[in-house]
């Protein structure tokens, strides 16, 4: 298996001298391709802030992310952005779809900024609203979607633009039990089917189970490293 | 497509908001089409006013008689050039005239007047002193007719048939003479000036009694095409002008309403300026509010790879729409009330504009600049207006933005 993302030494702090908060302490995992991975640890552990800096939200005080061989600091905000777009999915707690577009534009959108055309889009969101077992609620909007939907919807998404890696925040947490589990169901299929690398930031003990490495984070370090 | 589908959805999301943000826009181009529909309509009747009154489109005189108005500047060469008048077959009419300061005198009081001597034939077609005749007749060519204003036949105490005495001095000996006339029509053009100094009798008869038998001091010209008379080079003005004559439109003329007619284009130019600011900062303000609404999309937006770039030209996008429904509504409703001021007007009362009496209505004019190139401005203000909301939502971090969402 090849490292698809190296983070070496991460460090991101927050808010001014006196009320400096340290989210990340000199973080360095190695993530592979096809690995499907939880990061977990206590609320402020520093999850989330791992995830937005894995996938270029954000920029660290220190450290690098090598994301496919290249670092993310050496791009510009264009070149981040085309990054973003090409190789890495983002799934949301609360689902961000865009709310004056349907389930199938949600999923066409990232299509659209690929520059990927008409015939091959409709071609794409159509597998990909049959992936996600949404077949028939298409042209639906998010609101008249229940939460499981729409975040099917996000996954949907998430999956359109054929990332590398897919990077997922709390995506049970607004979920019923059963519904947060037949999305799970979705998304190692796609991992394993698709040897896609999924990234999780939860506190679920579902995507613990399912998960095939933990990395448990505590005050912005990398407590324990565990691959199943 | 999908950019169209979302921005047009975007724009609707708060119906009452983009409605009122709408009429804002659509308003001001309704008030400019109608602002500038009246200031052309009351260049017109201005415009009109001096040239199909008394003074005409355009004049042929001798150098030097529009300063001085000296009775001895009469044209070189008359004929010459009405008989150049005439082949002309841009000009639609022409007034031959004499012009003399004298007295007049009544039985009961005197006063000072400027003696129009006119061919009564060629002045219809030339001004509007036949239309102005409220009492008695317009002239006919019977020598001794004169015609006087209203107020100065109330300061000569005279009616129709009373005897009016002229006393001036001769053009060609310098001699004073005296002539009678029976007074055939009064007559109320409305700027008072006018009304009170004018006198109108036949160009024969005045170039009999003032010694200048042939001559003339003016030629009144109405053109085919009223344009032509505001062109300095028309070829007429160019073949009349000479050593000793010159021929001038209305605005060589009157110089004065030239600058009226500029200062009423800096109005409506300012006018379109403060409601152009007006409408930028309701613009400014309904787009910001659009945008903190949506800010957590644009943030999960920049998330998933949309560019700063693309989240401008959305926002440009969804401006552009609201202009052009603006646009849309307020041309409609701005052709709707530009129509009906056209012909029913807007009561103004009485009121003289410089020498130009604006009775009654203002009627608004309507011009097809007025509905291209208008909605043209609008259009590019509110993507002006834009461009700051734009750049804004543009520079939104994500991690921020999806804080707010959660």
């Amino acid at each position: 298996m090849t490292n698809l993302i190296e983070t070496r030494g991460l460090c991101r702090t927050f808010g001014s001298e006196e009320t400096k908060v340290t989210a990340l302490d000199h973080v360095s995992i190695n993530i592979e391709e096809g690995e499907f991975t939880a990061i977990i640890g206590p609320s402020g552990s520093g999850k989330t802030t791992l995830l937005h800096l894995i996938g270029g939200l954000d920029e660290p005080n220190g450290g690098s992310v090598t994301l496919s061989g290249s670092n993310i600091a050496d791009m510009s905000g264009n070149q981040l952005s085309d990054f973003r777009r090409d190789h890495i999915g983002f799934i949301f707690q609360a689902y961000n779809l865009i709310p004056v577009l349907s389930a199938e534009e949600n999923i066409e959108y990232i299509m659209l900024l690929q520059g990927v055309g008409a015939a091959e889009r409709r071609k794409r969101v159509k597998e990909m609203l049959a992936m996600v077992e949404l077949e028939g609620l298409g042209d639906r909007r998010p609101s008249h979607l229940s939460g499981g939907q729409q975040q099917r919807v996000a996954v949907a998404r998430a999956m359109a633009s054929n990332p590398d890696i897919i990077l997922a925040d709390e995506p049970t947490a607004n979920l019923d039990s059963k519904t947060g589990i037949s999305l799970l169901e979705v998304m190692r299929d796609l991992n394993q089917q698709r040897n896609m690398t999924f990234i999780f930031s939860t506190h679920d003990e579902k995507i613990m189970e399912r998960a095939t490495r933990l990395i448990y984070l505590r005050d912005g370090k990398v407590e324990r490293d565990e691959r199943k | 497509m999908l950019t169209f589908k979302l921005a047009f959805r975007n724009l609707f999301r708060n119906t009452r908001r983009t409605i009122l943000t709408s009429l804002l826009i659509s308003s001001s181009l309704i008030v400019l089409i109608l602002v500038d529909g009246l200031m052309l309509g009351m260049t017109s009747v201005m415009v009109g006013g001096i040239t199909h009154t008394l003074e005409g489109e355009a004049q042929v005189v001798r150098k030097g008689f529009r300063n001085n108005s000296e009775v001895e500047y009469t044209i070189d060469d008359p004929a010459s050039v009405i008989s150049q008048i005439q082949v002309n077959k841009s000009v639609e009419g022409f007034g031959p005239r004499v012009i003399i300061g004298g007295m007049i005198a009544s039985s009961y009081n005197t006063t000072g007047s400027l003696i129009y001597g006119v061919d009564a034939k060629q002045e219809l077609k030339v001004s509007r002193i036949s239309d102005a005749v409220i009492e008695g007749e317009y002239l006919s060519g019977e020598p001794r007719e004169i015609l006087i204003g209203k107020p100065m036949a109330e300061l000569l105490e005279v009616e129709l048939g009373d005897r009016l005495i002229i006393t001036a001095a001769t053009v060609d000996a310098n001699e004073i003479t005296q002539e009678l006339f029976r007074l055939s029509g009064i007559f109320e053009f409305g700027p008072e000036e006018m009304d009170k100094n004018l006198v109108f009798i036949n160009l024969d008869k005045a170039q009999s009694i003032f010694g200048m038998e042939g001559n003339l001091h003016q030629i009144a010209l109405r053109f085919i095409d009223p344009e032509d008379s505001k062109n300095p080079e028309l070829p007429l003005f160019k073949q009349l002008t000479n050593k000793e004559n010159e021929a001038l439109g209305w605005l060589d003329l009157q110089p004065s309403i030239g600058t009226m007619i500029e200062m009423t284009n800096y109005s409506t130019a300012i006018v379109g300026t403060i409601l152009f600011l007006l409408t930028s900062l309701g613009v400014i303000n309904s787009m910001f509010m659009s945008i903190y609404e949506r800010i957590y999309e644009f943030g999960v937006a920049k998330a998933i790879g949309t560019t700063p770039w693309q989240i401008i030209q959305l926002v440009l996008f969804e401006a552009l729409l609201l202009a052009l429904l603006s646009c849309a509504f307020g041309l409609t409703i701005g052709y709707l009330l530009g129509d009906y001021f056209s012909s029913n007007g807007i009561p103004m009362g009485k009121m003289e504009v410089s020498g130009v009496l604006l009775d009654g209505n203002l009627y608004t004019r309507l011009a097809l600049y007025q509905f291209v190139n208008f909605p043209i401005y609008v259009t590019l203000l509110t993507l002006a207006a834009a461009i700051y909301p734009a750049t804004f939502a543009s520079r939104i971090v994500p991690t921020e933005a999806l804080q707010r969402a959660l």
